[in-house]
């Protein structure tokens, strides 16, 4: 809207404030930085379990954060955009896609205990072994399922 | 709303704008990076790490007292084999859809109306996961973290 933030910010800019951050909340809080974790409060509410209700606030940070930046450097992907994978599917497939795609991150994730924030950047600064294994694991998978999609696609994705 | 609560509001509002002024809450910033042709976002991962690493340790030696949660008690998984599987399940969904959880709310937040569908998959999948595993209503959590007893990152 206003297109007075440079997108995308430099990685050395924005990876060493991602690890204040991390290290920020832990200091003040005592809270461990992770996103995936709001997501569950959702189904534990829904199953009348006691909920954390600091990680929604958190998620509900994060999307004010996104909504800032959009609003100071633009969206590409505002409406139904999906960047390459939004051309190379037709709207019906891409939602579908997403919906399956979305299920197997649900389902991982709170099968590792955490996503690649709490496992991937505070497990790894907390020096975890778990969140060690269960990062690399995640970016060698990707790797691998990406390349393999890649070649299917005939180059396309 | 408690202090804690607005003081996490805050943390998440900064994550959340480090992470779209990155790009990582785009597919083909994502893909670029799975299919090892754009660096940045490893570099980011392993910067904030490094920036982290160093803090929290310092913290944890010198028994740090945090101002809005007591002493300071650093949350670690010991290695189990559902750290591999469910990794394996996660990185292909991350794969897919060029989203992690992170990139759900903020792809949402930056207006993309596709979030939705990311956000209503994750907490399904999460719902299946939890209904697969057996004793409802006891807050199993997935891994024994040394603190912090409930729900999972």
């Amino acid at each position: 809207m206003f297109d007075v933030l440079p997108i995308p910010l430099p990685w050395y800019v924005v990876g060493p404030l991602m690890g204040l951050t991390v290290a920020g909340l832990y200091a003040v809080t005592n809270k461990h930085l992770g996103v995936s974790g709001a997501y569950v409060q959702v189904v534990d509410f829904a199953r009348g379990r006691p909920i954390e209700g600091w990680r929604l606030w958190f998620l509900a940070g994060t999307f004010l954060g996104a909504a800032v930046v959009a609003m100071l450097g633009g969206s590409p992907q505002a409406g139904f955009g999906y960047g390459e994978l939004g051309e190379y599917l037709s709207l019906p497939a891409l939602v579908v896609t997403l919906f399956i795609g979305g299920v197997l991150i649900g389902f991982g994730a709170r099968c590792a205990g955490a996503c690649t924030s709490g496992h991937g950047l505070t497990g790894c600064a907390t020096r975890s072994r778990g969140s060690l294994v269960a990062v690399v694991t995640f970016v060698v998978t990707a790797v691998a399922v990406t390349f393999l999609l890649h070649l299917l696609t005939g180059g396309d994705l | 709303m408690n202090r804690v609560n607005g003081v996490c509001g805050l943390f998440g509002l900064a994550f959340g704008f480090l992470f779209a002024a990155a790009g990582l809450n785009q597919y083909d910033v994502i893909h670029r990076m799975l299919l090892l042709e754009e660096i940045a976002p490893f570099l980011i991962m392993g910067s904030a790490m490094a920036t982290a690493l160093p803090i929290l340790w310092l913290l944890e030696r010198r028994r740090w007292r945090t101002p809005l949660g007591g002493p300071l008690a650093l949350r670690r998984w010991a290695f189990e084999r559902k750290h591999l599987w469910g990794g394996v399940v996660f990185g292909t969904g991350w794969a897919i859809t060029g989203a992690c959880p992170g990139t759900a709310s903020t792809t949402l937040g930056a207006g993309s109306l596709l979030g939705i569908v990311l956000v209503v998959g994750i907490v399904a999948g999460i719902a299946l996961r939890d209904a697969t595993v057996r004793t409802p209503g006891t807050a199993t959590p997935d891994s024994v973290p040394q603190s912090a007893p409930v729900g999972a990152d």
